[in-house]
């Protein structure tokens, strides 16, 4: 099945599931050159944005059909922006077409008629592949919310001490670049295996997103155990569904979908990591804000005080690592707990 | 050296003015950001403070840090946005002996844009304050943008923002007025919004004759730094018949200078543009190179979008007011518009080269800089925060040997 390949939580892979294409979330890669993005980002944008502008640009992802941007963060708007600009002054690259879906997020009307308008658009864009009648939608949007579903027992299950937070993280991650059936089988198949217990200071890790699992590897290899988070490579992912399986139910779905750092108001994000943090039991508050991601820093006076934890805030972290200092000012936090 | 430009000085010593009485009234306050609709405040009779501007006192004043150490004792970021955050820190005034002209009052509305991660986080911190309300307003982008939007925006702007954007932007100012109405007790006036808006495209056809008498006039009459609060001073206050005339005097003072040919540096050799925004914490930085390179800024982003990016006119005043700000920050910074306009722009003036400002929450510069080049336009990025002089340790050094190079 073709990709294509999306940037963000945003974007409705529901209409690409529907268009008979498979959807593909792009990931950076910590560790990696990122020269290219840097080059035509600049050096002031989130690392993530800067290592898959650069993967696009090598083809590290494979032949893409397309590739769907949103702007769930400052960062992938300017991803978009780059791409469509490099189409227009160096077309020799040889880019596959690109297009943005501006879903906004403010919980007005006004907002609502607008991201229909982007989701309607998206539709029709994606239907030069294969137009997308209303049943294609509706079986499409049944099944995303299927796998929604199931990632939720994922998320229960981890909360019962039976799925260490790295190999959660990983599995949602998985299920971003398969078909939706076979995601939705491959997480059946990791809730009916019978697992041993997990141990560790319970954390519940807000901030930045995580598009790969080595800050979570290091957390857990000192201790601590990722019991929750609020970043849409996580629980954000697929805490809403829709509520009817029509192309406005869709809109407003995304529209509503969060309280992601980037999009959400301090007050929203306070109270949803407060609720979030007690849901999981946690005993640790854990700020994780990569350099460049502007958001966390600002939301965290008031989660620490929403949520009444223990709370360390790590700041201008590098992509993919938490620092030694990060890590020493963090234990202490969890020793207390 | 040149005098100053008296619309310089009267346009500061009248904002001066103004902002004493704006601490002196009371009543509701206002504090918006630069490209936030400030026209239906000046319809509503709502006093403003423009937030921008404000940074850019406290920058000048040399007050910045203190400030951001203000947002570091309450745990917020000091690194972030700091142009955008330093009114901000202006609420948690804890000696108003240093306040810059007396201090920021407290607003009782703020408005602004959502724009990148951090903007609307600034001002959920100012909606916790007592008293304080926010007024978000989306900020929208577009899939696919005609190019020349300059030639398009004064009639034709449904067509250059596209009618999705303009639809959100609408709805949301009926909904700020209704709520100005409720929470102010103003009226909305149409006819008087008319007016407002009508004095608004004088004034900033008066800025377009401005920026034109610039580009032709060799050798350059004004100093950029007395171009900034000629036509700024004047912006934040338009929709007023004081701001129209004061940017026809800015007008008929540059016309008098050409006339009689004033030169702001008689040696001129070299014409530069500044791209970015102003550097406040270091305003002598725009002469300092006459003397020594005969080096002399001609453009500043101020005048040039007071020319070409605020004209609209239309039968719908609601809706020609969202195609101002509907994608405002665009025309600046999101190529291909911007790049495209800055190319325009640089052969305009006929520049020698262009001096870049690049700050980390910069968009789309590799492309103004990459199409200015392949203009055959030489261009030097300076990496530094606009009011933040901890990152511009070495603007001066590198400024002088680039100049050295295209001497």
């Amino acid at each position: 099945m073709s990709a294509v390949g999306y940037v963000g939580a945003d974007v409705p892979v529901e209409l690409i599931t529907a268009a008979g294409l498979r959807p593909l979330r792009l990931t950076g890669k910590p560790g990696r050159d990122s020269a290219l993005g840097d080059r035509y980002l600049g050096r002031g944008v989130d690392p993530v944005a800067r290592s898959i502008l650069t993967r696009i640009l090598t083809g590290d992802y494979g032949p893409l059909e397309a590739i769907v941007v949103s702007r769930d963060c400052e960062a992938s708007l300017r991803l978009f922006y780059a791409l469509r600009e490099l189409h227009r002054v160096e077309p020799a690259l040889g880019l596959p077409p690109v297009r943005l879906v501006d879903v906004l997020h403010l919980p007005h009307h006004t907002t609502t008629r607008y991201v229909h308008a982007k989701v309607a658009q998206l539709r029709e864009w994606l239907g030069r592949w294969r137009p997308i009648g209303d049943d294609d939608l509706a079986a499409a949007i049944t099944a995303h919310d299927t796998l929604r579903r199931s990632l939720g027992r994922l998320a229960a299950l981890r909360r019962a001490n039976r799925l260490s937070g790295k190999r959660f993280l990983e599995t949602v991650a998985a299920t971003t670049g398969v078909p939706v059936t076979e995601a939705i089988a491959l997480v059946d198949r990791l809730l009916a295996e019978d697992r041993p217990e997990v141990e560790g200071t319970r954390l519940f890790l807000t901030g930045s997103s995580h598009d790969h699992p080595a800050v979570y590897e290091t957390l857990e290899r000192n201790g601590f155990l990722v019991v929750g988070e609020d970043h849409d490579w996580g629980e954000l992912l697929f805490a809403r569904t829709c509520a009817a399986p029509t192309e406005l139910a869709l809109a407003e779905r995304y529209q509503h979908n969060g309280p992601s750092a980037p999009r959400a108001s301090i007050r929203q994000r306070a109270a949803h990591t407060a609720a979030a943090a007690r849901a999981c039991d946690a005993e640790v508050l854990f700020s994780y804000a990569r350099t460049h991601d502007d958001a966390p820093p600002w939301d965290f006076p008031e989660q620490r005080a929403a949520t009444g934890l223990p709370a360390v805030l790590a700041e201008r972290q590098p992509y993919g690592e938490l620092t030694p200092e990060a890590l020493a000012a963090l234990v202490p936090a969890g020793a207390a707990a | 050296m040149t005098a100053r430009l008296a619309s310089a000085t009267t346009a500061t010593a009248y904002q001066r003015a103004w902002f004493a009485g704006v601490r002196a009234e009371g009543g509701p306050l206002a504090l918006v950001n630069a490209d936030a609709p400030q026209e239906i405040f000046r319809t509503m009779g709502i006093p403003y403070v423009v937030n921008q501007w404000w940074a850019s006192i406290v920058a000048a004043k040399r007050q910045t840090q203190r400030y951001l150490g203000l947002l570091r004792e309450r745990g917020y970021p000091d690194y972030i946005e700091q142009y955008s955050a330093t009114s901000l820190a202006s609420a948690f005034e804890t000696d108003p002996e240093q306040a810059p002209w007396g201090g920021l009052p407290k607003p009782s509305i703020v408005l602004g844009e959502t724009t990148g991660d951090a903007s609307r986080k600034i001002f959920d911190v100012w909606d916790a304050q007592p008293g304080v309300t926010y007024y978000p307003l989306e900020s929208a982008a577009e899939d696919a943008v005609p190019e020349r939007w300059w030639e398009l925006m004064p009639h034709r702007w449904e067509e250059a923002i596209g009618s999705d954007r303009l639809d959100l932007l609408t709805g949301e100012l009926t909904g700020l007025i209704r709520f100005l109405e409720q929470t102010t007790g103003r009226v909305f006036s149409e006819t008087r919004f008319r007016e407002v808006l009508d004095l608004v495209n004088e004034q900033q056809e008066w800025n377009r004759r401005t920026r034109d008498l610039i580009a032709a006039a060799r050798p350059c009459p004004i100093a950029v730094t007395d171009g900034i609060p000629s036509v700024m001073v004047p912006q934040w206050h338009r929709g007023t018949e004081w701001a129209r005339d004061a940017a026809r005097a800015f007008h008929d003072e540059v016309r008098e200078r050409v006339d009689t040919g004033v030169a702001v540096c008689p040696d001129e050799r070299l014409r530069l543009m500044w791209v970015g925004r102003g550097l406040w914490f270091d305003l002598e930085f725009y002469q300092r190179f006459q003397r020594s390179h005969g080096a002399v800024f001609v453009w500043s982003m101020y005048l040039a979008i007071a020319a070409d990016g605020y004209l609209r006119y239309g039968d719908d005043p609601l809706r020609a007011l969202a195609a101002r700000f509907a994608a405002f920050g665009d025309q600046l910074y999101t190529p291909p518009w911007s790049a495209e306009w800055y190319v325009k722009e640089a052969r305009h003036h006929g520049v020698d080269g262009v001096v870049h400002l690049v700050s980390d929450d910069a968009r789309g510069s590799y492309f103004t800089t990459r199409a200015l080049r392949a203009a055959g336009i030489p261009v030097l990025e300076l990496h530094a925060d606009n009011v933040d002089a901890r990152t511009g340790d070495d603007l001066t050094a590198r400024m002088t040997a680039w100049l050295d190079e295209l001497t």
